[in-house]
């Protein structure tokens, strides 16, 4: 086994690596900018190393940098995370170059896999299906009619994208050159990279994703789906294992083409390959991630097992941890993400500061959390803060899982999205598992804050009113010790 | 008759006021009472709130003029209004101060010449079943008082004014 490991990452999975490796018993280096000098993942490692940058982001992408700190303390590997440098080939190659090992693919799989149009067409010819697509080389008149031939509706995509930047759908013809040149012209901007491409665009999609793990040597296992359906401007806010309503012959299918993909790959280490499903059961070949994932503990919390261990011993050279056979689901899992944005206004990230923080215990719920109480929420990282997971032998009892633990999850101080995450999981159409990339928006007007009654209005307003020095005064007589009123924070 | 206390929730204005103190708090929001019992949990730092019969544990943080609160499985942001910011919103261009709300004139404490700082109390009126203070949004003169005793008003009356060059 190793003995030693730098995270190149921060928040939660920074945290959640750190866990790990330190059950495991090695000697933990973490990594951070100066504006996080406080946070968790710095005081949770065993040594933390300040990392000069102006930018927060940028000394977290700094790959000489933190190839440098890993040689001076004598990690034996790094762990990238999700995010940051985690799917940046040159990283790996940096790492490994240094003598280091990095726990995560190959480098030449990563850059494979990080090109949309390349790994497309590796996919095609490992025999997994792919939507109709045609890339722009070039000549946008020959892009657009090529394109249009597809058929509409079309999806425009970059081809360097991901994280739903440079994404479209275009429904008619007149549109499409327009939006190309605009999705091009995003494309440059976002990846420095201005390749696009149309494919037909799956009305009412669902995400299903499938978690692998590699030796490096051409043996793959699977470790069974997830579905990802219930997302916001692209991106996954909620995330199940096993997919609700999916025909076991048809996992089967799905499992054994994210198999054969990898496989053909010698992917090592653990990886997802996600598949669009269309409402005729059709899959086809999304991408791949060669990382760990946000939503990998629902996997976990499935299969009794932990990822970030089976990744540290494959990337020990231990080999593949199970045999296909042993690995059996069991339950269900749900994950919700929680993130500091307004739901009410297009989910726009919001800043502000955890004042108050309660991450409630109860059985089968699961908080991967990288935020104490007080932290500043600024601009500077992503909006997730968090993930809270829920497992019952049932779906339904997954869902009450996570609706209670909702419930009793305290976050004040910083928009958040609490409370639309339960109003989601209790929709008839999640309960019924109707699921579909574009729920949110269908049923917008159902997830919008129920009407308060007199009653709870009044108990909101008397609540309010009672924080209020002069209120207080009025109603108690006389201004009472700080300590005394309680619930107070400043 | 309770003086009112003003807040926002959702962008829709609410007063709360206090009806009795004794035997129980007695809250009067929006013009309806309702029986408080507020206590501390011992184990934490929520309250335990009981509104018309009804709990509540509640967690809560004030920041400036807004009250975070966790109540019922849901969180809240509520505004304050206090009383100079509430007369500066209504005073438009900080010359008038206007109703915002219907009511009737309780009583007028100053007169026109009279200097004035920002939040004396210049008229107090009745809206809604209860008593709201109208004060100053700035330091000044008053120009003109437009009401006087037991005058009804509607909303957005001009109440008094002040001089321009205060």
């Amino acid at each position: 086994m190793l003995d030693s490991i730098l995270i190149a990452n921060r928040g939660e999975i920074a945290c959640r690596v750190l866990r790990t490796a330190r059950r495991l018993g090695l000697r933990t280096i973490a990594v951070y900018h100066h504006a996080d000098r406080h946070a968790p993942h710095v005081t949770l490692a065993d040594e933390a190393v300040e990392l000069e940058a102006d930018a927060p982001t940028a000394a977290y992408l700094d790959s000489g940098q933190i190839v440098a700190v890993a040689r001076e303390r004598g990690a034996a590997c790094v762990h990238p995370g999700y995010g940051f440098l985690a799917e940046n080939a040159g990283f790996a190659a940096a790492v490994e170059a240094a003598g280091l090992t990095f726990v995560g693919p190959q480098p030449e799989v990563i850059r494979l896999m990080g090109d949309k149009v390349h790994a497309r067409e590796f996919a095609v010819a490992a025999g997994v299906p792919v939507a109709p697509s045609v890339l722009q080389e070039g000549d946008l008149d020959a892009f657009v009619s090529a394109a249009s031939a597809i058929g509409f509706p079309l999806l425009i995509k970059a081809a360097a994208g991901g994280g739903g930047k440079g994404m479209s759908i275009v429904r008619a013809a007149g549109e499409l050159a327009a939006r190309a040149a605009t999705a091009t012209a995003e494309a440059e901007r976002y990846f420095a990279d201005g390749r696009v491409y149309a494919e037909r665009y799956i009305e009412r999609p669902r995400h299903i994703e499938v978690q692998v793990l590699g030796d490096g040597h051409g043996n793959v296992v699977h470790l069974f789906e997830r579905e990802c359906s219930v997302q916001r401007r692209f991106q996954k806010i909620i995330e199940e294992a096993p997919a609700a309503r999916l025909d076991p012959a048809l996992r089967e299918q799905i499992c054994a083409a994210a198999v054969d993909l990898a496989a053909r790959a010698n992917y090592r280490n653990a990886g997802t390959v996600e598949f669009i499903l269309a409402p005729d059961d059709a899959f086809y070949f999304l991408e791949m991630n060669t990382r760990l994932q946000v939503e990998h503990p629902v996997t976990e919390l499935i299969l009794g097992v932990d990822l970030v261990e089976a990744q540290l011993r494959v990337a020990a050279g231990d080999g593949l941890p199970w045999t296909q056979d042993a690995i059996r689901p069991r339950g269900h899992a749900i994950e919700c993400r929680v993130c500091c944005e307004d739901p009410a206004a297009d989910f726009r990230p919001a800043t502000g500061s955890a004042r108050i923080l309660r991450v409630p215990e109860l059985p089968g719920v699961r908080f991967d959390g990288g935020l104490v109480e007080g932290q500043a929420i600024t601009a500077a990282f992503d909006s997730m803060v968090g993930k809270l997971c829920g497992y019952g032998t049932e779906r339904d009892a997954a869902i009450e899982r996570c609706l209670a633990a909702l419930g009793e999850f305290v976050l004040l101080g910083v928009d958040n999205n609490l409370d639309y995450l339960g109003r989601v999981l209790d929709h008839p159409a999640f309960r019924a598992a109707e699921l579909h990339t574009g729920f949110v928006v269908e049923h917008a007007a159902d997830l919008v804050p129920p009407a308060l009654d007199d009653v709870d209005r009044a108990a909101v307003l008397t609540a309010a009113a009672l924080a209020v020095d002069d209120f207080r005064e009025l109603a108690y007589g006389t201004p009472e010790p700080h300590a005394a009123i309680g619930g107070w924070r400043n | 008759m309770p003086q009112a206390f003003r807040f926002t929730l959702a962008d829709d204005a609410h007063t709360v006021g206090i009806h009795a103190r004794r035997p129980a708090l007695v809250v009067d929001v929006d013009g309806v009472t309702h029986v408080v019992r507020e206590t501390r949990e011992n184990d934490g730092d929520a309250v335990l709130l009981e509104v018309a019969g009804r709990s509540y544990r509640v967690w809560r943080t004030r920041e400036g003029n807004r009250v975070h609160l966790h109540l019922g499985g849901r969180s809240f942001s509520v505004g304050y209004e206090d009383a100079i910011t509430q007369a500066r919103l209504e005073a438009g261009g900080d010359a008038e101060v206007r109703a915002d709300m219907p009511g009737v004139v309780v009583a007028v404490h100053r007169a026109a010449g009279d200097p004035v700082s920002a939040g004396d109390t210049l008229l107090v009126i009745e809206s809604m079943k209860m008593q709201i203070n109208v004060v100053a949004p700035r330091d000044g003169v008053v120009e003109t008082v437009h009401v006087e005793a037991t005058q009804t008003f509607d909303k957005g009356a001009v109440l008094i004014a002040l001089a321009e060059d205060a």
